[in-house]
């Protein structure tokens, strides 16, 4: 019996890669591991929902896929020396900042309406509403005021001049003249059960972008069909099906046998499957791997007394080889990292002190820190204390799994001791990093965007502890003065030269202290059909769905 | 006999009530819920932000008074809303019901269809080769872990011989029947063959047991024909222990097929229940366990009853 | 099994002299069982993986290899001298992964099944024995207990500090933490089989004469139970225990596929065959050789659970 099915699998394996790409014409039916939960724009934070939203509606602003801000809403990107952005003064001696922007004028809601000021109004009431439930609430907060010139035009006063003043990337828009009848500022908590984009979801009026939500089975798929309202360049597909499969094996399957044509980045395989797949299918796909604004790294815990020396941060980082690592493992697809700016940021400053394989060093740094005294192949110093840490990661992700057990190989090798603990992702980011139970290492990832100042992760006014309720996002219980003035000098700085000045001088403190162990930015496998054009991976959070209009069959 | 009845649906409903209180406990019990996964992948979001959501979604209320609140609308006829996915919860769940009552009704209707016979003919011909290819099959069904088992149908299936679906409930954009049976066969016969073993075997142990009592020697004693004997008069009284292991299947089945919806992106009722707890969606989670809970402790007293009637030295008082 | 093995000549001896009537009833057991081609193959699968896992050790001695070591530039070798099976997806190699592996799922589901059947067997005569209210208390229970979430328990246990609930450091701060997790929560899940067939069994002794006997001569309730009935009720718990173990091996790699169950570096045959579902395309071996190890444990458990069964049962003798 045991055989037969070996022999049935080896026979199935040599078959399938005879399988070929199909199409149907006119129709794209994507695969995606994750199903959004609510349509509504501002209700939950999920990476699902944002895709499938950025096919059906435009935010005002974001990043295009080289980085830069551009306008997608409005008409043109405010700034200040074109003078639609203006620096005023407010109360209490606070500097704010005064933007106006232009809706793009043949933006319209698929039912006719056109998108106007009142759109905008209404979103900024529902969103500054704290009853409402929304999920990023910072970009409500520091509005301080919206002023109406037309239809079309409006001024949004924001309480801080920041670098980033002229962009909205998350401001997407609610339909007025739908939503407000389910909008109740007495009972916002009421609005979630009643938005119509999760009670009516095929209603045409909630988009104005290329392509309209036709149908919608909760946990399954969604059916996008053209918007004819879409003001930009018109979409290609008649139809286009994002399904969601979530075992990563069965969604394989699925680009074999021809049910799904295309698998995205975003949401799909994992590095080391999309790898394997393109040995073995070179010719049929295109392959992009495009490495990202993810971070994978290590939080160290810095109350731990063995961590708090900054020789042993150093010698941890020089006893690993990330850059076997990442050949061996990644195909060298997953660029190192040396800080947690991306190389392809602006911002990277390629001098930075980087940390190449050196175990000679690592083991003179530890020696030097007082670990010299060997004992059953592990470090011991004076006091008869082991070199020994916990690491954590979340369970189940197999790609984590393997780099940690390298490292656990690597880091033996210089008699570092580590014990892999790993636990459900609720557990480790429900309790385990955010109360900072961890006592050693952590690995997982920050996804960030562009440019991004990481104030929450770095600041020492953000260590969660109890009395702050676990308020903030520095796990690793970093403290360092001069990192906080800087990160906070960052973010108002305006001119793009002194800031590249600053962001110099927080990687070279960054690249020096440690807090974190920097492994790699993360790739996403991108499989697409031959015959499918016009899918641009971005590498941050504003994905290729925001171009979906571009999407072609050849 | 009535009293008895009455007694164990009263025992059955305090334990229910208390299976809601434990369940909604271990939820609870959980350590991070949603909003802390939502504030790790988001860099945009503050911890500000986190606690203000908890609030909205009432998570930050003390546990039992969430309880109470939730089972006085339950016992109301109100269950309340789906966090997760924004709906009342009744419409998230009757669905998923149907779609496993499918899977159940068809798998179940395999396995007896193909367990009789074949444990009736292994139990008049035991020890032949075919009672021990009957045994091997079965065994080996119920061998493999369930989630490698389908990933071996997909891969013969869909992939290679690619005359059926991969996964998924139908094709998107077709509604035919026949659609929606060519999506059923690979699930159902995976919980098939997991299933199979377990009737058959009981079919062939009850058979060969009956076969051996007085009544059918004298039956066959006085020339009654042998098929009559078999089909009619001993299958029938060998079936009743048969009977109760698969009401307990039927149990099981309702929640366990998680690996198996899993795999093949069925939407299910055993996939929602897990889904629901790892998402802190207190009220779908509940209301899918109670259900299967109920249906769990009904079929067990349906089991007893059976046992009872068997079973003369056993006595309920 | 051990007294058994040692009487094998005498027993077939017995056997070509046209079957005397056997003195011992283990010798008698060991007839019947002996007559099941497939159990005794089973026995013998079982023994073999079972004396590889044993042997584990000195294996990776005398091989010179580390079951833990990682080698990135020898991922994915194929068979050779050095490697038999090839290597695995960070060049350790497989065979001996998959021996280290038999002893974490093979040890996982032999003492999982003891526990489960010791609080089977003792929640089974209480249960059975005092009848009443006892009785329907822990029935309702078993039944509760059926239908309780696995999930969430699996949750709220990874999540517990071990050293807070008073374990041992060295426990609780060893690599194999969610071994024993593992075999703990199966094991409190579990049980309900073994309690109502104890139960069961329990209930039809209970009227007998002997017991009767014993009770009216004033023997302590231990004494009738421990001695009177669950001598009786042996063979099934054995026959169940055996059944149990194979299904407990299969929710081993369950509990893995869900994320849940044994972790990295230690390896289980689940998670090895949960770590190869991702790369089967390409290493579809890296997936068939534990996928083959676990069909075949629990299988040949199956099919020995099987022999256990008619060799036990009187009414099979003649056939």
């Amino acid at each position: 019996m045991r055989f037969l099915a070996t022999g049935l699998l080896a026979a199935s394996l040599a078959l399938a890669g005879t399988a070929q790409a199909q199409q149907k014409p006119g129709e794209l039916t994507v695969a995606m591991t994750q199903f959004p939960s609510t349509l509504n724009p501002h209700i939950d934070s999920m990476l699902a929902k944002t895709i499938v939203l950025h096919m059906t509606q435009r935010p005002l602003t974001t990043y295009d896929e080289k980085w830069q801000a551009i306008c997608l809403l409005c008409t043109e990107l405010p700034t200040i020396e074109n003078g639609k952005a203006v620096p005023v003064d407010l109360p209490e001696g606070k500097k704010g900042v005064k933007v106006t922007y232009t809706i793009h004028p043949k933006a319209t809601w698929g039912d006719g309406t056109p998108v106007t000021t009142k759109d905008v109004l209404f979103t900024y009431e529902v969103g500054k509403n704290p009853d409402t439930g929304v999920a990023n609430m910072e970009q409500f907060r520091e509005i301080v005021g919206i002023e109406v010139k037309d239809d079309k035009t409006f001024t949004v006063t924001k309480d801080k001049l920041k670098f980033t003043y002229n962009l909205m990337n998350d401001f997407r828009l609610l339909p007025a003249h739908i939503e407000s009848a389910n909008f109740n500022p007495a009972q916002a908590a009421e609005y979630k059960k009643r938005t119509a984009f999760d009670t009516a979801t095929t209603n045409p009026g909630l988009f104005f972008g290329p392509y309209k939500i036709a149908e919608i089975v909760t946990s399954s798929h969604v059916a996008f069909e053209p918007n004819p309202t879409w003001f930009g360049e018109p979409a290609k597909f008649k139809r286009i099906v994002f399904k969601v499969i979530e075992n990563t094996a069965a969604m394989e399957a699925n680009l074999l046998s021809g049910s799904v044509d295309y698998i995205m980045g975003e949401l799909g395989i994992t590095i080391d499957q999309g790898i394997a797949f393109q040995k073995r299918n070179p010719d049929k796909y295109n392959y992009d791997f495009k490495p990202g604004l993810v971070y994978e790294h290590i939080d160290l815990n810095l109350d731990n007394p063995l961590l708090k020396d900054k020789r042993v941060r150093q010698a941890l980082l020089l006893a690993i080889n990330r850059d076997q690592i990442v050949q061996q493992l990644f195909e060298g697809k997953q660029p190192v990292a040396h800080t947690n700016i991306n190389p392809l940021d602006w911002i990277y400053d390629k001098d930075v002190k980087t940390y190449r394989t050196d175990q000679k060093k690592a083991a003179e740094l530890l020696d030097a820190a007082g670990f010299n005294v060997m004992k059953e192949g592990y470090r011991h110093n004076a006091a008869g204390d082991r070199l020994r840490f916990e690491l954590m990661t979340t369970a189940g992700n197999r790609s984590r799994e393997l780099v940690q057990q390298v490292l656990q190989s690597q880091w033996k090798s210089v008699g570092v001791e580590i014990v892999i603990k790993n636990e459900p992702a609720r557990v480790f980011f429900g309790e385990t990093t955010k109360e900072r139970k961890y006592t050693g290492m952590a690995l997982f990832a920050w996804i960030s965007s562009p440019e991004n100042v990481p104030l929450t992760i770095l600041s020492s006014k953000h260590i969660p502890t109890k009395e702050n309720n676990w308020a903030g996002q520095n796990y690793t219980g970093y403290k360092n003065p001069e990192m906080d003035t800087l990160l906070e000098a960052i973010e108002v700085e305006l001119d793009k030269g002194k800031r590249l000045a600053l962001w110099t001088k927080f990687q070279a403190i960054y690249a020096e202290d440690l807090p974190v162990l920097p492994l790699f930015f993360r790739a996403e496998p991108f499989i697409v059909p031959k015959w499918l054009k016009g899918i641009v991976p971005t590498g941050h959070q504003y994905g290729t769905t925001m171009w979906s209009q571009n999407w072609a069959a050849n | 006999m009535t009293r008895f009845l009455s007694i164990r649906f009263l025992q059955a409903a305090i334990v229910v009530l208390v299976m809601s209180f434990v369940v909604y406990g271990l939820i609870g019990l959980m350590p991070g819920d949603p909003i802390d996964i939502m504030l790790s992948g988001d860099p945009n979001m503050t911890s500000a932000d986190a606690a203000r959501l908890r609030a909205v979604y009432g998570l930050d209320r003390p546990l039992f008074e969430r309880y109470l609140g939730w089972l006085g609308g339950a016992v109301g006829g109100d269950f309340g809303y789906s966090r997760q996915h924004h709906q009342p919860v009744l419409t998230i769940v009757l669905p998923r019901l149907l779609n496993t009552l499918y899977l159940m009704i068809f798998a179940f209707l395999i396995s007896v269809a193909v367990a009789i016979p074949a444990g009736v003919y292994a139990a008049r011909h035991p020890r032949s080769l075919v009672d021990q290819a009957i045994n091997l099959f079965c065994f080996a069904g119920i061998s493999l872990p369930v989630f490698f088992l389908a990933l071996l149908l997909i891969i013969l299936f869909a992939v290679v011989l690619r005359v059926l679906p991969a996964g998924g409930m139908t094709t998107v954009g077709e509604s035919s029947f026949g659609d929606r049976v060519r999506h059923l066969v690979l699930p159902v016969a995976t919980l098939t063959i997991a299933n199979i073993a377990q009737v058959t075997r009981y079919v062939r142990s009850g058979m060969i047991e009956v076969l051996r009592e007085d009544y059918i020697r004298t039956a066959r004693a006085k020339g009654a024909d042998e098929n009559r004997v078999v089909w009619r008069h001993a299958l029938r009284n060998a079936m009743i222990p048969t009977v109760t292991i698969m009401a307990l299947e039927c149990g099981t089945l309702l929640s366990g097929a998680l690996i198996t919806e899993t795999m093949f992106s069925y939407l299910g009722m055993g996939k929602l229940i897990f889904d629901s707890i790892l998402a802190n969606d207190f009220n779908v989670a509940l209301i899918g366990l109670l259900f299967a809970c109920s249906v769990t402790l009904l079929l067990n007293l349906v089991a007893d009853v059976l046992y009872a009637a068997l079973d003369p030295r056993i006595s309920y008082r | 099994m051990a007294s058994v093995t040692s009487t094998e000549t005498a027993a077939r001896a017995a056997d070509d002299a046209a079957l005397p009537p056997p003195t011992r009833p283990a010798l008698l057991v060991w007839r019947r069982f002996r007559r099941h081609p497939a159990a005794l193959i089973g026995a013998g699968v079982l023994i073999f993986l079972a004396l590889l896992a044993v042997l584990a050790p000195v294996i990776a001695g005398w091989r010179g290899q580390d079951h833990e070591a990682v080698d990135l530039f020898n991922r994915f070798q194929p068979a050779s001298a050095a490697h038999p099976l090839g290597t695995d997806d960070l060049g350790r190699d497989l065979l001996l992964r998959l021996i280290y592996g038999g002893r974490i799922s093979l040890f996982v589901g032999l003492v999982t099944a003891c526990l489960t059947a010791s609080l089977g067997t003792t929640i089974g005569l209480v249960s059975g024995w005092y009848g009443g209210r006892v009785d329907a208390f822990l029935m309702r229970l078993c039944d509760g207990w059926i239908a309780l979430p696995l999930l969430p328990v699996l949750i709220v246990l990874a999540a517990v500090d071990p050293t807070k609930v008073g374990l041992p450091a060295a426990i609780a701060k060893s690599p194999d933490l969610s071994l024993y997790r593992i075999v703990l929560i199966i094991s409190l899940v579990a049980w309900t089989t073994s309690a109502r067939l104890v139960r069961g069994v329990t209930l039809s002794l209970k009227t007998r004469d002997f017991v009767q006997a014993a009770v009216a001569q004033g023997a302590s309730t231990a004494r009738i139970l421990f001695v009177h009935i669950l001598p009786n009720a042996l063979s099934p718990i054995l026959v169940a225990a055996t059944l149990a173990s194979g299904n407990i091996i299969l929710l081993e790699s369950t509990l893995s596929f869900l994320g849940l169950g044994i972790q990295p570096p230690v390896a289980s045959w689940g998670n090895i065959l949960t770590n190869a579902q991702e790369i089967i395309w390409s290493q579809p071996m890296q997936a068939i050789y534990p996928g083959v190890l676990i069909f075949a444990t629990v299988i040949s458990l199956n099919f020995v659970g099987d022999g256990l069964q008619d060799a036990f049962d009187p009414r099979t003798e003649g056939r």
